[in-house]
């Protein structure tokens, strides 16, 4: 099949999840109870006022209406405008992107730099102390809520040790090189505490793969030609089980955006994510529209991304 | 190099490329140095707050944080003192001429940080502008009966009102802040003008501009001179700095940590204790300018007897309400409109409703009700409060179990807050409860409040004789007889039960002991970063 077939359709099908992200979330906004006129202005306010507020925002007309000039208004590159900031969405989303590719570029990278060693680790010692060790350590990151490790290590390194910051993304009066080390500074927990939640995942997927890989034959020929079982592991049996890693760094990347809007929100660390917050708290449809579909978007992009690079490394993927 | 060896480095070079690209295209920015450094020899002020700046325009800006960061930059005509009097500000004299023509008189001292005067011409039209263009904040809804200011001098301002209204000039010159003509009026409507700075920044006639923004972050204020409402002209700390934390919990944990300098939000009640016997914390305290309250839907037919709504008044253990939950900052309002701290108006012959259980039941009995086996009453009566409001939400549960002593039953609905305020606005409850944080003009507030089409009238209250008296203390010039009016109404208000004020909430405030010289104000709007306040600040020792 060719390349370019394969992509085009690859294409079409992202454009029918983006276009099915942007749909349900306009529908889900307009679901929640709340009036954003109450939330705009002061309570004191008359209902011509209301009116005049609602009217500005366009959220006086029908819903299909409102849909319609959305949606013209998203194919014409044109997120919108903030209701409380009277700025374009593009703006307000700009301001904020780079702080959350940063956290979570840098706990992904974090993520598979100790996940893949971990399970690798688990596995070489299948049923032994290390393996078990691993393995509860997996399954309890994978079993507890990103907010609560967030506050655990907040609490332990911020507050009682002292060691880290306990807010922002750094801190004012700091500039130059000094900068750049202070950004690193307060990263430090905010990633931490997302890395920890999905590293179980890759653990576990890793350990699993890697001892289904050191059974197969390939494995046993290498071992039988008197290759080294440090090589047989890390050369042969390794580089099969990473496939199934690679996919879920696609599929993990929801849910590593997920934390962030949380984790972000517990460090007011300055990311889309605090901004999703505070949208959502003053009923901001025009940012949250916008933050969900650039979300929505980045998420379609690495799974399309990862299956590129799954093909590249499975011929057999590519092939069909 | 086999084949899988070649896929994966080309694969590995793509993704580190990939990588390498976003990250260069991307990556936060670092501020230049030449925005944030301090001169050698004057300090910054760090304040804490828990929400970004939204919106930098005063006319639009809802948020705390808007209108703290704001009201640096764009005075008000009048500020407030510890009784709730209105004190001279930008205006030094303030009245009407006619029942329907009032006037400010505006200082000759006020300079916009670019180097314009600040005249009455920038009064008069900021006024007209906010009445043409209907901008959401609270100011727009003070102009209700105002009609146009010209400035007829370049010190005086003269408004026409559409009717007599005894509070306008107070209201407006305590609500609105005066915005630059020549910076503003370049928008096409100021109901829509971002004022973030983008066209060559801030213009500032207050003690501190905004020169740096670092959004979800923090904003950088430099010191303006002279600022003629601070001894000398020249603001305390040379740069102010206001930091974006979580929540309260975490502000109190930068400032014990030395983080930051001040708290601009007020002190949860069980933190203040605590605070102030911190080494290196200084607990500072304002009057609070609102109230707590019980508001009863009188819509609904059992809350429009007067029987039940006076057995929910006495169901309610306010003692223990301000003893447990608010640890005694708090005082008794008299359950009525007129708190204390409106010392002209408070009537101290209006007292609380009793904490009595067998009054209550009795009461529900002679409404009609019978008390079943268990001896509660058949109506359950809903109550909605918004569970952002910790101090409310604390109450509410003990509202519930002393009214469950009277056999009457509250079923707790507790909100989030845009539904509260929605659930608020179509009466969709029974009893409401929640608070106002300023009510600083008795006239105006029970306007809104009991007069029938009050935007805040919650019970729907409608009685003539309270009507009648309220209508005529809007129109009657501040005195004894307009005193005289708002006690007459608030004891109908207290006897008929159309409200339950529960209590003013003293407001604390903490800082660090290395600053002194705060001004604290009432109500968590004005607290201890006030103008005033931050430009008096002084570093110790």
């Amino acid at each position: 099949m060719p390349v370019a077939w394969l992509l085009g359709r690859k294409l079409v099908r992202a454009l029918l999840t983006l276009w099915f992200a942007v749909t349900v979330t306009f529908l889900l906004l307009r679901l929640l109870p709340g009036d954003p006129a109450l939330a705009l202005a002061s309570p004191n306010m008359t209902a011509a006022t209301r009116a005049s507020i609602l009217a500005s925002y366009g959220l006086d007309k029908p819903l299909l209406v409102q849909y319609g000039l959305y949606l013209g208004q998203l194919l014409q590159g044109n997120l919108g405008t903030s209701f409380t900031q009277s700025v374009p969405v593009t703006q307000v989303l700009a301001a904020r992107l780079p702080w959350t590719l940063l956290l979570t570029g840098a706990s992904l990278v974090l993520t598979v730099l100790l996940g893949i060693p971990l399970g690798v680790l688990a596995a070489s010692r299948r049923g032994g102390l290390v393996d078990r060790l691993v393995q509860v350590v997996g399954v309890t990151g994978q079993s507890v809520f990103v907010p609560s490790v967030a506050v655990l290590l907040l609490f332990a390194f911020g507050v009682r040790l002292g060691w880290l910051p306990i807010g922002g993304a750094y801190d004012t009066g700091v500039y130059g090189i000094a900068w750049y080390g202070d950004v690193a500074r307060h990263l430090v927990l905010p990633a931490l505490s997302l890395t920890l939640v999905q590293l179980g995942a890759y653990v576990l997927t890793v350990r699993s793969t890697l001892i289904d890989a050191l059974g197969q034959d390939y494995t046993t020929l290498a071992q039988a030609n008197g290759l080294s079982p440090r090589r047989v592991l890390w050369r042969h049996a390794l580089r099969n089980a990473l496939l199934p890693a690679t996919t879920l760094i696609g599929l993990q990347l929801g849910f590593l955006v997920g934390g962030a809007v949380l984790t972000e929100t517990v460090f007011a660390y300055p990311g889309i994510g605090r901004g999703i917050y505070e949208a959502v708290t003053q009923l901001d449809y025009a940012v949250l529209q916008g933050a969900f579909l650039l979300l929505a978007a980045t998420v379609v992009l690495a799974n399309m991304v990862t299956d590129v690079v799954y093909g590249l490394l499975d011929p057999r993927v590519s092939a069909r | 190099m086999s084949p899988v060896t070649a896929r994966l480095r080309i694969a590995g070079l793509a993704a580190v490329g990939a990588l390498l690209a976003a990250t260069a295209a991307c990556a936060p920015q670092a501020p230049p140095a030449s925005q944030g450094s301090a001169g050698a020899t004057d300090a910054t002020l760090t304040v804490a707050t828990t929400t970004d700046v939204v919106n930098y325009n005063p006319l639009v800006g809802n948020s705390r944080s808007d209108y703290w960061v704001t009201n640096l930059m764009y005075p008000h005509l009048l500020g407030i003192d510890e009784q709730g009097k209105k004190t001279a500000s930008l205006a030094s004299g303030w009245g009407y001429t006619t029942p329907t023509k009032g006037f400010y008189d505006v200082r000759d001292d006020f300079t916009w940080s670019d180097g314009q005067k600040l005249t009455a011409e920038d009064v008069a039209w900021t006024l007209n502008t906010v009445k043409k263009d209907k901008p959401s904040g609270t100011f727009y809804g003070q102009l209700a009966n105002f009609t146009s200011a010209k400035a007829v001098s370049p010190t005086r301002v003269e408004l026409e009102l559409s009717k007599p209204d005894s509070s306008i000039v107070e209201e407006i010159g305590f609500w609105g802040n005066i915005v630059p003509e020549h910076t503003f009026s370049k928008a096409s409507s100021v109901a829509t003008f971002a004022n973030d700075g983008k066209d060559g920044g801030w213009v500032s006639a207050g003690p501190y501009k905004l020169t740096d923004v670092q959004v979800g972050q923090s904003y950088t204020m430099d010191r303006v001179e002279p600022y003629p409402l601070v001894e000398g002209g020249k603001p305390g700390p040379a740069k102010v700095v206001f930091r974006v934390f979580p929540d309260v919990n975490t502000e109190i944990l930068a400032l014990q940590s030395g983080e930051v300098d001040v708290i601009a939000n007020a002190l949860p009640p069980a933190q203040v204790d605590t605070l102030s016997k911190t080494n290196g914390v200084t607990v500072a305290q304002a009057a609070g300018l609102g109230y707590a309250h019980l508001t009863y839907n009188m819509k609904k037919p059992d809350l429009a007897k007067l029987e039940v709504r006076q057995a929910l008044s006495q169901a309610v253990d306010y003692g223990t309400i301000r003893n447990v939950v608010l640890r005694n900052q708090a005082v008794s309002t008299g359950s009525s409109p007129l708190m204390p701290v409106l010392k002209d108006y408070y009537d101290p012959k209006i007292t609380e409703y009793a904490f009595d259980p067998a009054a209550a039941r009795a009461l529900m009995e002679k409404a009609g009700y019978q008390a079943d086996s268990s001896g509660m009453f058949a109506p359950t009566f809903r109550m909605i409060y918004s569970l952002q409001d910790s101090v409310t939400s604390q109450w509410a549960t003990l509202v519930k179990d002393s009214s469950a002593k009277a056999g009457i039953k509250i079923e707790l609905q507790g909100l989030e807050r845009n539904t509260y305020l929605a659930k608020t606005d179509k009466g969709d409850f029974d009893i409401y409860a929640g608070n106002f944080a300023i009510m600083d003009d008795p006239a105006t507030n029970m306007t809104l409040t009991y007069l029938p089409g009050g935007v805040i009238n919650y019970s729907y209250v409608d009685d003539p004789e309270l009507n009648a008296l309220i209508q005529k203390a809007t129109v009657t010039p501040s005195g004894p007889e307009k005193v005289a009016l708002m006690q007459q109404a608030a004891q109908i208000v207290h006897e008929k039960v159309y409200d339950n004020v529960m209590y003013t909430q003293n407001l604390a405030f903490a800082h660090s002991s290395k600053w002194t010289g705060f001004v604290s104000q009432p109500s968590e709007l004005l607290s201890i970063v006030n103008p005033e306040s931050l430009a008096s600040a002084r570093k110790t020792g």
